[in-house]
Parts: structure tokens; C-alpha cells; sequence
């Protein structure tokens, strides 16, 4: 069974945002919500300034704090890695928002509020609520667009290679910044970058094993 | 603060101790207060506190975890990880409470001194000490907030309970009923030495544990959180009522009015830890240090 992962090239980001608005409209996200997102951070003094560009999503950690903090067993880890929450499972205890150390998790309360406040929603909005439907009141998180990998397993593509089964973040990053893939299998494009580039996950100090890495 | 700053620098968690957040506290200090009551008037044998303690969690703890779910109409769902999830340990050590509780409070109206009502008294003691201190362990399971990655967490939670527990005694007492406050006021004395001990100790260690940890006790020692450290913990919970003890202590007769400002001195203190426990708790950044 794979395990599927992504390696996310820093050399390559040029901090674009294309990733974290692909996937607010892949998933019509209320304003408020990201479950990519870009942190930029500036250190050191002119004219030795380093700007860090780290895009960030959810892990889908192999030791998963969040799996193990739930206790209703509504996030659970699927065969192939990927870390899914069932919204009619989930209580809204926010233990496991709490648990993330990555803090990839959003608690979603509300379900009413659009990008225009006052104007109520816009026809592309209430399209998106009926589409892609958050639940008020439940965990929510990046799926790695398991709906895509899965239509697309079905049709006999492969994630990573064919766009219609590959994340959006990763079809529409101008730079190639991201490679997606299988991380069990050692001939993927995938672990070879990892091993060749020396690909390094986030904090791996905390012990979760995550299945999304950087290479610089 | 813009989107591309967040988690680039300490975070500080909001989620349990903002707006609908504060549930999450008023939980946390309601269990350690109910647990620490029954378990202090086991040791009394005082049936008044008995039924207080529990009605503390039966009505407050319960109630705050109920308003502060997502879905409340699937709260039974919160019993399913038992096996892995230290919250589902706690709700059902809560439950177990209120179900043995409920039995001994009948037990020893209806048949006083029985063996039922003992081993009641037995099982719902163990359980109360437990919803005491489970959050200490929820807590200590996050990794992402060092403050709390600290062994002495559940210890505090147990020994805030028990102070508070003698307080609420002593205001029973300070009501009308017959207790012993001489004993209450030198298990007060103790306990509190104790507790300063402990939170020096937690706060000392927390400093030196990692960077982010240490950003946590600035924000509890001279930041967002310090008003309630100071005054609220060391002031109201530790000083005052350690130094009225200590006047009992020399002087044999305490004025009730001293005692009662004793007991809320040390409720304020718990409901302060507590609230500074939650403040305080900072994420550290998720961006490498550059080199």
C-alpha cells in the first residue's frame, strides 16, 4: 500500500500564494480558514537579511498526536497515510486543534459568514457550501484532496504524475515547488528527491514522523 | 495579525481559554474543586460536602463541557478512545463519578454504615482523585505547548483540588455545619507549602526546558498572564491564606471573618493556576531558526 507524501522545494517557492489560494477554491474555504498556507519570516540586519519562506499544511504525520488525542474516533488514518476527519463523527471538542503541534487543524463554528460581510453569500459561495459542505462545529483540515487521489486511483492514474489525481496545490505551483508522490515506494520521483536532496521534515524533535518534507 | 505571521514566531493558545474557550477553564477548576471537596469530606466524614462535591461536577464540569462542544447532541461519542485518547479517559472517569457518587449518597441515606456504602465511598474516592487529575495528563499529552510538557502538570491539578476542597470545607463549616476547623486550617498550612513548592518548581523548570517554554513563563511572570500569577496565585492563593494558618497557628483563634477570607483566598488561587496554565501555553514557532 502506498503512503503518499510531498516534498516541498524551498529553493523553488517564490512565495507566490498559489498554493494557499488554490486550495481555499479547490475547497470553496470560508474566509478565515487556510489549510495551506505560506509563513514568511525576515531575520538578520541589513544588508545580511535572510527571508525564510516555509509553505506549511497538515503533516499527515505516520505518529499522529491528533488521531490519539480524538475521542470519538473521528479522525482516523487511512491505509495510505493520509490523516481524514469524519465530520459526522466528530463532537467539536477541539482536543485534537489543541493536540496538533503544527497547528494545522481549525475549528469551523461558523457557517454563515461569506468573504462579503453584510452582502450575504455570492452565487459562487452558496455553490461551494453545496459542493464541498463543512460541518459547524467539527475539527477541520487539509485531506491531501483525497477525493481527487481516490477518483483518480479509479481511473487508473497515478497521483503525483496525473494531474486528476494529484492535490491541487501541487497542479498549480507556477514554480514546481511541490512533488507529491509515493514515499513507500523507493523508486518514486518522490524518494529518490528525498534522498538525493536530503529532504527534512518540520520539527521532527516532536516525534510524529510526518509524511510531507523539505528539501533546500 | 497577517495569515504569513502566524506560527512564525511563539503563538500563544487561544482556543481553550478564549471566548467559548473559558468553558474549557471553568471545567478544569469545577473538577479539580469537586474532586478535591469529596475526597476532603471523605476524610471528614462530612455528608454535606459529600453532596456538594459531587453536585459540583454534576452540575458545573458537566455543563461546561457540554456548552463548549461543537456538537453537543454527540457527547456520548466523547467515551469512544478510551484506549487512546486521555479525554475519553477523563469523561468516563467523570461519568464513573457521578454514577458511584449518586449510589453512595443514596446508600448512606438510605442504609448508613453498610458495606455498599463503604466500597462505595472507596471507589467514588479513587475516581474523584481521578477527575482531578486527568487534565493534567490531557494536557501533558500536547507536544506542541512545552509549558505543559511537564510531569509536575498533574501533580499541581491534584494538589489545587485538594486546597480548594479544604477551603469549600471550611466555608461549610463557616456556614453552620459542624467541622473541624483546627485540622482544616493545619491541612491548609501543609497543602499550601506544598503547592508553593510545586509552582515554584513547575515555573522554575518550565524556564529552562526550551525557548518556547521559557516565552510561556515570561508571559506568565511579566506578560498577559501576570496579573494573574501575582495576585491572583501567590497573593490571594498562597500568601494570605498561608499567613491567616500560620496566625491560627499562634494566636489558637482565628476570627470566622479571617477564615472566610482564607477559603476565597485560596479559591481565587486555584481558579488563577489554572487560568495561568491555560494563558501562558505558547506554541513554539514553526519556521527553523535560520542559520
Amino acid at each position: 500500500m502506498a503512503r503518499w507524501g510531498m516534498v516541498i522545494d524551498l529553493k523553488r517557492c517564490i512565495g507566490c500564494f498559489s498554493c494557499v489560494i488554490t486550495c481555499k477554491q479547490d475547497h470553496f474555504l470560508p474566509p478565515g480558514m487556510f489549510w495551506n498556507r505560506l509563513l514568511m519570516k525576515e531575520t538578520g540586519e541589513y544588508p545580511r537579511v535572510t527571508k525564510q519562506l516555509y509553505p506549511v499544511l497538515c503533516n499527515h504525520c505516520r505518529e499522529v498526536p491528533c488521531v490519539h488525542a480524538c475521542p470519538s474516533g473521528a479522525t482516523s488514518k487511512r491505509e495510505d497515510g493520509i490523516v481524514v476527519i469524519d465530520a459526522d463523527k466528530c463532537v467539536g471538542c477541539t482536543y485534537c486543534v489543541i493536540a496538533c503541534p503544527y497547528q494545522q487543524r481549525t475549528f469551523y463554528e461558523d457557517n454563515k459568514g461569506g468573504y462579503f460581510p453584510g452582502q450575504g453569500l455570492t452565487a459562487l459561495e452558496t455553490l461551494g457550501r453545496k459542493l464541498y459542505p463543512l460541518t459547524r462545529g467539527t475539527a477541520v483540515k487539509c485531506n491531501f484532496c483525497v477525493e481527487k487521489i481516490e477518483a483518480g486511483l479509479r481511473d487508473g492514474l497515478k497521483p503525483g504524475l496525473d494531474r486528476r489525481a494529484t492535490p491541487g496545490c501541487v497542479n498549480n505551483c507556477p514554480a514546481k515547488a511541490r512533488i507529491f508522490g509515493d514515499l513507500d515506494d523507493p523508486e518514486s520521483r518522490i524518494s529518490l528527491i528525498i534522498r538525493q536532496r536530503k529532504g527534512f521534515p518540520l520539527h521532527p524533535e516532536f516525534g510524529t514522523d510526518p509524511a510531507v518534507y523539505y528539501i533546500n | 495579525m497577517k495569515p504569513y505571521e502566524w506560527m512564525a514566531e511563539c503563538t500563544p493558545q487561544t482556543l481553550w481559554i478564549e471566548k467559548k474557550g473559558l468553558l474549557v477553564w471553568l471545567a478544569e477548576v469545577s473538577g479539580a474543586l469537586g474532586g478535591g471537596l469529596y475526597l476532603v469530606s471523605l476524610y471528614f466524614n462530612n455528608p454535606g460536602g459529600l453532596l456538594y462535591g459531587w453536585l459540583i461536577i454534576a452540575l458545573g464540569k458537566t455543563s461546561f463541557h457540554f456548552a463548549h462542544l461543537g456538537q453537543p447532541l454527540r457527547f456520548w461519542r466523547l467515551i469512544l478512545k478510551p484506549n487512546r485518547s486521555w479525554l475519553a479517559r477523563g469523561v468516563i472517569f467523570m461519568a464513573l463519578f457521578l454514577l458511584c457518587g449518586a449510589g453512595q449518597l443514596l446508600l448512606s441515606h438510605l442504609r448508613p454504615g453498610s458495606t455498599g456504602e463503604l466500597l462505595l465511598k472507596v471507589l467514588t474516592g479513587v475516581l474523584a482523585f481521578l477527575v482531578m487529575g486527568y487534565a493534567g495528563f490531557m494536557m501533558n499529552y500536547v507536544r506542541g505547548i512545552p509549558l505543559w510538557s511537564s510531569g509536575l502538570l498533574p501533580l499541581l491539578f491534584v494538589c489545587g483540588g485538594l486546597a480548594g476542597g479544604l477551603a469549600l470545607m471550611l466555608l461549610i463549616g463557616l456556614s453552620g455545619q459542624d467541622v473541624q476547623a483546627k485540622t482544616i486550617l493545619a491541612g491548609l498550612r501543609w497543602l499550601l507549602c506544598i503547592n508553593t513548592l510545586l509552582i515554584t518548581t513547575y515555573l522554575w523548570s518550565a524556564a529552562y526546558a526550551s525557548p518556547t517554554a521559557e516565552q510561556s513563563v515570561k508571559e506568565l511572570t511579566q506578560g498577559r498572564a501576570a496579573f494573574w500569577l501575582w495576585l491572583g496565585v501567590f497573593v490571594c492563593g498562597l500568601i494570605i491564606p498561608l499567613g491567616i494558618s500560620l496566625y491560627d497557628a499562634v494566636a489558637g483563634v482565628t476570627p470566622p471573618a479571617m477564615l472566610a477570607l482564607a477559603a476565597a483566598g485560596v479559591l481565587a488561587g486555584v481558579f488563577s493556576l489554572n487560568y495561568c496554565l491555560l494563558k501562558g501555553a505558547c506554541y513554539g514557532p514553526l519556521l527553523p531558526q535560520a542559520p
